[in-house]
């Protein structure tokens, strides 16, 4: 098998989940699909000739980098729209990632979902902060180790810790509202 | 059941149902993203093009010193005009000599008054 057979295989196999986790970010197919690319380009144009055992964690890597600048963009796009309109005096402050406004719509799933409890979940995932999302969907969907997800999230492996424990603790309390 | 038990049934079914998900695409989007696929595989280098091609800082490195090369010798032809005064060698003897330089700037009229004399 050829490298070029190996990188199709590869990404054939992440594909749509790094699409699921782009949208569960963005709430919106388009930009979804826009970061999955920026990521594949990136990914084939720099890391091909890595180790194969290595390409999961340095694709979502850079597709976490993605997600993180878009977030970035948003929250920017957000503040000077809500500046301009005078919509908003108020001052934000901390992690200005964190504290984006959602803005994606709790529907934009109906197409695909097929059961109430699938619906639910993916609610719940998008109402977590993004990083307590990445490192849910890593540690649990990509079954990555607290190392592994570290090094994708760019810190250190007690912060990816607390990220997923926050998320774990969130969405059990989620689910079970969703539920009653 | 122990909280344990009742996390690790919740991740299971989380993880079961996301999978569920993924697989379960519409068909525009798979096809959406088998492009994107096969868009980025062309940017696949053949085996073996890679160990043919410099690091990416020879390659930078390489680039600005043609930059300036290229500068340099602009600005060399520039300063290299066509009516040079010592281009030819005679221009070059007259540059050169200890005479006296009134000589040279009344050489039109020796020429003409040895014409002159010469005609006569």
């Amino acid at each position: 098998m050829n490298i070029r057979d190996k990188v199709n295989q590869f990404l054939t196999h992440v594909e749509r989940r790094a699409f699921k986790m782009a949208k569960y970010a963005t709430g919106n197919v388009d930009e979804a699909l826009d970061l999955v690319q920026d990521a594949m380009f990136g990914f084939v144009r720099h890391y091909t000739n890595r180790p194969e055992d290595e390409w999961n964690v340095l694709f979502y890597s850079i597709l976490r980098s993605r997600i993180t600048d878009w977030y970035r963009r948003a929250f920017v796009r957000k503040r000077v729209l809500s500046w301009v309109t005078r919509a908003n005096d108020s001052e934000d402050e901390g992690d200005p990632i964190q504290d984006v406004p959602d803005t994606r719509t709790l529907n934009a799933f109906e197409d695909i979902l097929r059961h109430e409890e699938l619906l639910a979940l993916e609610k719940a995932i998008q109402m977590l902060p993004l990083r307590q999302q990445q490192a849910f969907l890593l540690r649990v969907w990509e079954e990555m180790d607290v190392k592994q997800t570290a090094f994708v999230m760019g810190c250190s492996e007690g912060s990816v810790k607390t990220h997923y424990s926050r998320a774990v603790h969130t969405l059990r309390g989620l689910l079970e509202d969703i539920r009653s | 059941m122990n909280t344990n038990e009742q996390e690790k049934r919740l991740l299971e079914k989380a993880k079961s149902l996301l999978s569920e998900a993924a697989e379960n695409l519409d068909s525009q989007t798979k096809k959406r993203l088998e492009r994107i696929r096969l868009d980025a595989l062309t940017t696949v280098e053949r085996p073996g093009a890679k160990f043919f091609l410099p690091p990416r800082w020879i390659t930078a490195s390489a680039f600005v010193t043609a930059a300036i090369a290229g500068v340099a010798i602009f600005f060399w032809l520039r300063a290299s005009p066509g009516n040079f005064p010592g281009k030819q060698a005679e221009d070059f003897e007259i540059i050169t000599s200890a005479e006296n330089i009134e000589f040279y700037e009344n050489l039109e009229f020796y020429r003409w008054l040895a014409t002159k004399e010469n005609g006569s």
